[in-house]
């Protein structure tokens, strides 16, 4: 109980370090902008005007919000040790599973927020055009919150042997590139063979599958999207193995 | 009867060790070192930048661990929970988050050490008060002056009540008169019956306040001196402490 209430506070914490930093407003702000600023290309598809907005607002949501994770996941510990505010927690009776319970809680909710800012500018615009979201819309925004709980889970986890917050930042860039590239490298394992075939499969089980997650599809004509059972589990997975090995990593840190 | 002996330092190493690329660094910090600190004193620790004053603060914290001997805090591991709940921690130059106010800041430590509610609320508004910090309690942090943000770390380090307080250069910077108020603020710290350990580069300041100083040199426990010690020396803690670090030089 005493971890579980420890986790609570450190969590809650987070959140309120995210919400107050100007860069969470920015990140917004700027969102905003460009979700208005789709109405353009939104007019400029005449017949289409809806699915665009559509598209186009739940896209922006996705990078606007995935940029502002990956930077807060890279730079959560390794700040609180550069400030050695980790010293007054620490010193304290706060377990380490606890206190990465905490911080990965903590973002997984400004997350959250942040998303759910933007879904609701994103709404106004839609509604001001006259139109009605489509009925997968809050399981796409849904959908976009799980696939950044991923990254920001491996992001948490990278940051914690990397030597810079660039490099946690590079490495989670470079998995949210791969991760949506899964069916293309499973077309190439089946053509591979050997030590390539090998090390495809590895990259391809090393790498969060984004594709399960992607809210795009739900709209379009794509295969139906896996069971929730599957992507219950996928997530959960996903989430606890990178924490796990944070734990590993972060047991016997010194400060 | 002797008094009873809170922690225990018995023969412990400490090097610090840093990955390069062809091979690992390595900077011993503590060698050997055993002190004990009994309960209700004011111990002060003296030495020279690397002599392993913030090493000692660490380990008794369990922000580190030791690579050979043992510590004890209160009979039990320094890394366990139930010692840290005892004890409070003032780090040299502490940071809180520039955005919280001082309340905020404290009642978030305060919840880490386990006070919720109502208890936590008076407890925080009694320390706010304690420190001077009380017309600033909603002020945020990045307004606060360098006397101001060590108000505020001592206010952390006791908003729990512990029975033992570890101050890593409680003054170090700081005007006067602020000077002034956070060694009435340890004073009267220690005349509640709590422990306190102290480092600082001055040592006017461990004189006034110690009844014991311990003097590191090179990770060692050079010596060990009692107030009356001082007292009867002739140019009193300085020249003792100049004198030691000169001998194990």
């Amino acid at each position: 109980m005493r971890h579980f209430i420890s986790a609570w506070k450190i969590g809650g914490h987070s959140l309120r370090e995210n919400y107050k930093n100007k860069f969470f407003s920015l990140f917004i702000i700027f969102a905003g902008v460009l979700i208005y600023a789709s109405l353009l290309a939104g007019v400029m598809a005449v017949d289409e005007e809806a699915r665009m907005l559509t598209d186009t607002g739940l896209a922006l949501m996705e990078l606007m919000t995935l940029a502002y994770s990956v930077l807060a996941a890279a730079s959560a510990i390794t700040r609180e040790i550069e400030t050695k505010t980790i010293y007054l927690v620490f010193s304290r009776p706060v377990s380490r599973p606890a206190y990465l319970a905490g911080k990965a809680g903590g973002l997984y909710a400004a997350a959250a927020l942040m998303l759910g800012v933007m879904a609701l500018l994103h709404l106004s615009l839609i509604y001001s055009r006259g139109f009605t979201p489509p009925p997968f819309y809050l399981k796409a925004v849904f959908f976009i919150w799980c696939k950044i709980l991923m990254i920001s889970s491996v992001t948490l986890f990278v940051s914690l042997f990397t030597t810079s917050t660039f490099s946690a930042v590079s490495i989670a860039g470079i998995l949210w590139i791969l991760g949506h590239f899964t069916s293309e490298a499973k077309f190439l394992i089946a053509r591979s063979s050997g030590a390539a075939a090998l090390a495809l499969s590895a990259g391809a089980y090393l790498t969060p599958n984004f594709q399960l997650f992607n809210a795009r599809d739900l709209g379009a004509a794509a295969p139906p999207p896996a069971a929730p059972g599957f992507l219950a589990a996928y997530l959960l997975v996903w989430m606890a193995a990178p924490y796990l090995f944070s734990l590993a990593l972060f047991r016997k840190k010194e400060f | 009867m002797s008094a009873e002996k809170i922690v225990s330092f018995s023969d412990v190493y400490k090097t610090y060790r840093r990955p390069g690329l062809l091979r690992t660094f390595e900077a011993p910090a503590l060698d050997g070192l055993s002190l004990e600190l009994e309960r209700g004193e004011i111990a002060g620790l003296l030495g020279l930048n690397g002599a392993g004053k913030t090493t000692i603060m660490k380990l008794m914290t369990g922000l580190l661990f030791p690579d050979a001997g043992s510590i004890s805090v209160f009979g039990l591991p320094p890394s366990g929970m139930a010692a840290k709940n005892r004890i409070g921690f003032l780090p040299e130059l502490p940071y809180f988050h520039p955005s919280a106010t001082a309340s905020e800041a404290l009642a978030y430590y305060a919840g880490l050490s386990g006070l919720n509610g109502p208890a936590a609320r008076a407890r925080i508004d009694a320390v706010i008060g304690k420190v001077g910090l009380l017309p600033h309690a909603g002020k945020r942090v990045s307004e606060f002056s360098k006397g101001m943000m060590q108000r505020l770390g001592v206010a952390q380090a006791v908003v729990h009540d512990p029975e033992l307080l570890i101050l890593d250069e409680p003054v170090s910077g700081l005007d006067p008169l602020a000077i002034h108020e956070i060694r009435d603020l340890i004073s009267e710290f220690n005349g509640a019956g709590k422990t306190v350990f102290l480092s600082s580069h001055s040592i006017s300041e461990l004189e006034k306040l110690s009844g014991r100083v311990f003097i590191m040199v090179k990770g060692r426990l050079a010596k060990t001196i009692a107030r009356a010690q001082w007292e009867s020396t002739p140019g009193g803690l300085e020249e003792i402490f100049v004198g030691t670090v000169r001998a194990a030089a």
